[in-house]
């Protein structure tokens, strides 16, 4: 559906641009994505503000799983929703408003990582995590440092095997899905999925 | 039979390879041995989540989120069309609009002849003419607009130089006629 269509059938999108009050913003609240990003495009920032705080978890592990480091990842989350609301004259509706928000944010990632290579975690946060697990301190810590590998080894991948292998696994997005998203064909993603799995497992077993 | 190819071994992973093929797989011992590495890797892939960020820092990124927002240029005008770029190009193009408006569609061989003409005597359809531009351009004379920022240095050169010759030569009669007539 698009913008203006959308507008014609929810003419209360229209009249929902200001400022509101409570009993509105929980009317805004029980709206579905569409019907948010409809009144976001016609200048609703109190509906914006409900699709960030839908999506932002989401977006932010996007953005996460490629940097690989929470400071570039919020920086990135928070630009990728900034570029949605530019955008959002050009959400058609087509795709569920997330995969819309996976492709800016996947996007966004992408240009940043070609200036700028992904920074790892420090291992030392990981450690701090494994003391506050239920489970043996130990077993916990093995884990984590298996988690820390597993997540420098994906930041290490080239971009595309990386964007392919985080929408597919994390994301459950399709192979089409993720095509539309890269802008590439479903043959393309599967062979980039197939060398982001096996460079994977060569990252894996050259780690301690 | 030939092994899987990567296409085929990731429907594998995906569990729908095509019958044919998965009678290739259950008899391949190198094609099930690659199908279990990458689901095993896979496997890895799915346990690792992503460390969870202090609960406070979602609310930090809505506001910088809107932060963002707010400090971006409104209006969706690409960052280079300014004002100061538009009114003049704005002025100019309505100078030029007018003058394509007032120039008479006649045979060029005729419009030669009315140029002598017109150089001793403006005839009325020139007042009408002058009357269109001056409707367009107001009481605004170029040094006025050029001391404002209406128009830029070198902008209705600049238009003149835009203009077509037969245009140009329509320009010249226009003002020759009014300078004849400012002179009587």
């Amino acid at each position: 559906m698009t913008h203006d269509s959308a507008l014609a059938f929810r003419p209360w999108a229209a009249a929902i641009v200001t400022p509101i009050d409570d009993a509105a913003e929980k009317a805004l609240r029980d709206l579905d994505d569409v019907a948010l990003a409809t009144a976001a495009a016609a200048g609703s920032r109190d509906a914006f503000d409900i699709i960030v705080e839908r999506h932002r978890r989401a977006v932010y592990q996007v953005c996460f799983r490629f940097m690989n480091n929470h400071e570039d990842a919020s920086d990135l989350a928070q630009d990728a929703f900034v570029r949605a609301w530019r955008g959002l004259k050009n959400f058609k509706g087509q795709a569920a408003l997330s995969t819309w928000l996976y492709r800016i944010a996947v996007n966004t990632c992408l240009n940043k990582v070609s200036t700028k290579r992904p920074a790892t975690e420090p291992i030392e946060s990981t450690e701090q995590m494994a003391d506050l697990a239920i489970e043996g301190a130990q077993q916990q810590m093995l884990r984590e440092e298996r988690a820390a590998a597993v997540r420098k080894a994906i930041a290490g991948l080239p971009e595309k095997q990386r964007a392919t292998l985080i929408l597919r696994t994390y994301h459950d997005m399709s192979h089409q899905q993720i095509a539309d998203t890269l802008g590439s064909s479903v043959g393309a993603v599967k062979a980039n999925f197939f060398h982001a799995l096996n460079n994977l497992k060569k990252a894996l077993r050259t780690e301690p | 039979m030939t092994h899987l190819t990567p296409d085929e071994l990731i429907d594998a992973v995906d569990g729908v390879l095509a019958g044919e093929r998965s009678a290739h797989l259950a008899a391949c011992e190198e094609c099930r041995a690659q199908l279990d590495d990458l689901s095993a890797v896979l496997n890895d892939a799915r346990q690792v989540a992503v460390p969870e960020p202090s609960p406070l820092f979602w609310q930090h990124l809505s506001a910088r989120v809107n932060e963002g927002i707010e400090s971006e240029p409104a209006g969706a005008w690409p960052g280079w069309l300014r004002w100061q770029v538009l009114l003049p190009l704005g002025a100019a193009a309505m100078v030029i609009l007018g003058l394509m408006m007032a120039v008479p569609k006649q045979d060029p061989r005729i419009a030669s002849a009315a140029y002598e003409d017109a150089v001793v005597e403006p005839g009325p359809a020139a007042d009408d003419n002058w009357g269109v531009v001056a409707t367009l351009v107001g009481d605004l004379d170029l040094d006025t607009a050029a001391a404002t920022g209406v128009i830029g240095p070198g902008v209705a050169d600049r238009a003149v130089l835009a203009l077509t010759a037969e245009e140009q030569l329509e320009l010249t009669r226009l003002l020759q006629a009014e300078l004849a007539r400012a002179k009587s």
